[in-house]
């Protein structure tokens, strides 16, 4: 075979790409650390004179603590009612009962009205709701997501029918059939629902920069578009901001990137 | 409330009539919380906002019926949107050279070699990142004064000047396309290596003993099959990069000018800046039609098969 031969230059090519994806990291990263002005001319490769002091700065330029619990709090009432409102929808579809195939119908054109085409009626009927302003306004529209859906059915429609069959004979509810049997057989299916809404809201910028008026509602994204439109790029704290926002992400990404990857191509091939 | 019902399902309903119908509620109940979310988020918001288009309106003045005035306005009248039209078809028609890097990364990373594991993961690293801190991390590249890219252009002689990439008209797209496929890429390689896992080896085996080349096996076997991969690709990736508002917002804000201005930019600026939700709402209406036009041609051409789902 000659497939066997040659992998240096496969090895080459797939270095310099990785160097283009990783470098611009490394470039914000230098520049959060580098003690030397960040203006000055040629810039350093290196970081000259490591400092962590434009982190301490962030704490004190903006309510950092404040951004941060809303990014969270918000997260949080996205991946709850994401889990419970998609495992439920996902169970009904893995079900005949009249009217599905409208459901069905349904989900798939809602998957291709997006957000952004939305935002002034959103916008509008949040408010007549009373919730602009609010975590909950601030979650509600991504309270489910069609795509995880499809991973709960999918994951779903892998349990066996005699064991759903078992269970009804036993006298189990609907309800209980999905919270006592459904669910402990969907454990992967229930990681990529935390994690696609986890980032989602966690990276959702356009919704709460319309749905927020103080500044006490804003999330991490918002601080940080706030941030820039303040003090433009004079001071490296932005990098170190920028760098601190990224963390978690990278961090959850990193642990979870198996479900990640899963949820998206079942998302993305069956939905 | 649906909690009751379900309480009351296990007790043995006398005609197997009675027990499907009650059936049919408590699955519709399990329905109805999602249902009720993309009705009010998805469906409403889609009528809501075409009635909005052929209203003058805004928050303070009741609504007056105006016909296809705001749409005249937009036509005939407003220099903006039509540069925010043509850059949002930029963006679209960038799209394919995204998917053809990834398809060639994708071709190197389903090879067998050590370490692709580590590979797959770096090129995929920047997908999931916030992207309002992706496009503070490219205006940074793009500094004029002490942005990489200036930089090493600098150092190898290929600029004179420092290049102000975003205050540029020439340059200020480009680079914000840049920035979206290099943000783009790693999704468009997961999709593309998913397609590929799903062609047969022996497919490659039969060609090869028939003596059909690398390059002609990939034309004739990978590059069919994987089309609907493709198009699945460039249907999300269209989606994704036009309404990449967050990236734009951040990067350049439209500018200069309007010359990164995308419709979805000018919408919000439109409404939320200038208070003009009628107006605005006319222009998402041309956003979703166009959005809706490119998706279905994509489906056309590619068999029909994007985003179709399994029914049972």
């Amino acid at each position: 075979m000659t497939r066997r031969q040659r992998r240096w230059p496969i090895h080459l090519a797939l270095i310099a790409v990785c160097f283009v994806m990783l470098v611009p990291f490394y470039w914000v990263l230098k520049t959060s650390i580098s003690g030397e002005n960040i203006f000055s001319y040629p810039p350093s490769i290196v970081p000259r004179d490591p400092q962590p002091f434009y982190y301490v700065d962030v704490w004190y330029a903006i309510p950092f603590a404040r951004y941060f619990l809303n990014s969270v709090v918000v997260s949080i009432l996205t991946i709850v009612a994401n889990v419970v409102l998609n495992a439920m929808a996902g169970y009904s579809l893995t079900q005949t009962f009249p009217g599905k195939q409208i459901v069905l119908m349904l989900f798939l054109s809602c998957m291709m009205i997006p957000f952004q085409a939305t935002i002034i009626p959103a916008y509008l009927i949040t408010g007549k709701l009373g919730l602009l302003d609010s975590y909950l306004g601030l979650a509600l529209p991504m309270f489910s997501t069609i795509i995880c859906i499809f991973v709960f059915k999918a994951s779903f429609d892998a349990v066996p029918r005699s064991l759903i069959d078992a269970a009804r004979v036993d006298g189990l509810s609907e309800w209980r059939i999905i919270w006592k049997v459904m669910m402990p057989l969907a454990k992967s299916a229930v990681a990529t629902n935390v994690i696609l809404s986890f980032i989602w809201s966690w990276n959702n910028f356009m919704w709460p920069l319309i749905a927020t008026r103080s500044q006490d509602m804003q999330t991490l994204p918002l601080g940080l578009a706030r941030f820039i439109s303040y003090q433009e790029d004079t001071t490296g704290a932005l990098y170190a901001f920028c760098i601190m926002v990224l963390a978690p992400g990278i961090l959850l990404f990193l642990l979870a990137q198996k479900e990640f990857v899963q949820g998206l191509t079942t998302g993305a091939t069956k939905g | 409330m649906s909690v009751t019902a379900i309480d009351t399902a296990d007790v043995r309903p006398r005609f197997t009539r009675r027990r499907s119908t009650r059936r049919a509620i408590l699955i519709w109940s399990f329905l109805a919380p999602s249902l009720l979310i993309f009705l009010l988020y998805r469906i409403l918001p889609l009528g809501w906002n075409l009635l909005l288009s052929f209203e003058a309106w805004s928050p303070l003045k009741p609504a007056v019926f105006i016909g296809f005035d705001n749409y005249q306005e937009m036509f005939w009248d407003d220099d903006v949107f039509w540069q925010a039209l043509w850059n949002t078809l930029g963006i679209i028609a960038s799209a394919p050279l995204g998917i053809a890097i990834a398809l060639g990364l994708a071709l190197l990373v389903n090879s067998d070699i050590r370490g692709r594991d580590v590979y797959r993961t770096l090129i995929f690293l920047s997908y999931p990142l916030m992207t309002v801190a992706v496009a503070i991390i490219w205006r940074w590249m793009f500094d004029e004064r002490v942005g990489l890219i200036n930089f090493v252009a600098r150092s190898l002689h290929l600029a004179d000047q420092p290049i102000p990439f975003l205050n540029s008209f020439t340059w200020a797209l480009p680079c914000v396309i840049a920035a979206n496929i290099w943000q783009m890429l790693g999704f468009y390689m997961i999709i593309i290596l998913t397609g590929l896992q799903t062609i047969p080896g022996n497919l490659y085996e039969a060609a090869e003993i028939d003596g059909a080349n690398s390059f002609r096996r990939f034309l004739r076997i990978t590059l069919p099959l994987l089309r609907p991969s493709l198009f699945l690709c460039f249907v999300i990736g269209m989606l994704n990069s036009v309404t990449s508002f967050d990236l734009i917002y951040v990067m350049t804000n439209g500018g200069p000018g309007h010359a990164t201005e995308i419709l979805v930019t000018y919408i919000y600026k439109l409404a939320f800046n200038q208070t003009r939700f009628d107006y605005a709402a006319a222009i998402t209406v041309v956003f979703f039609m166009l959005l809706l036009a490119v998706t279905w041609a994509a489906n056309r051409l590619s068999g029909g098969n994007v985003g179709a789902v399994e029914h049972d």
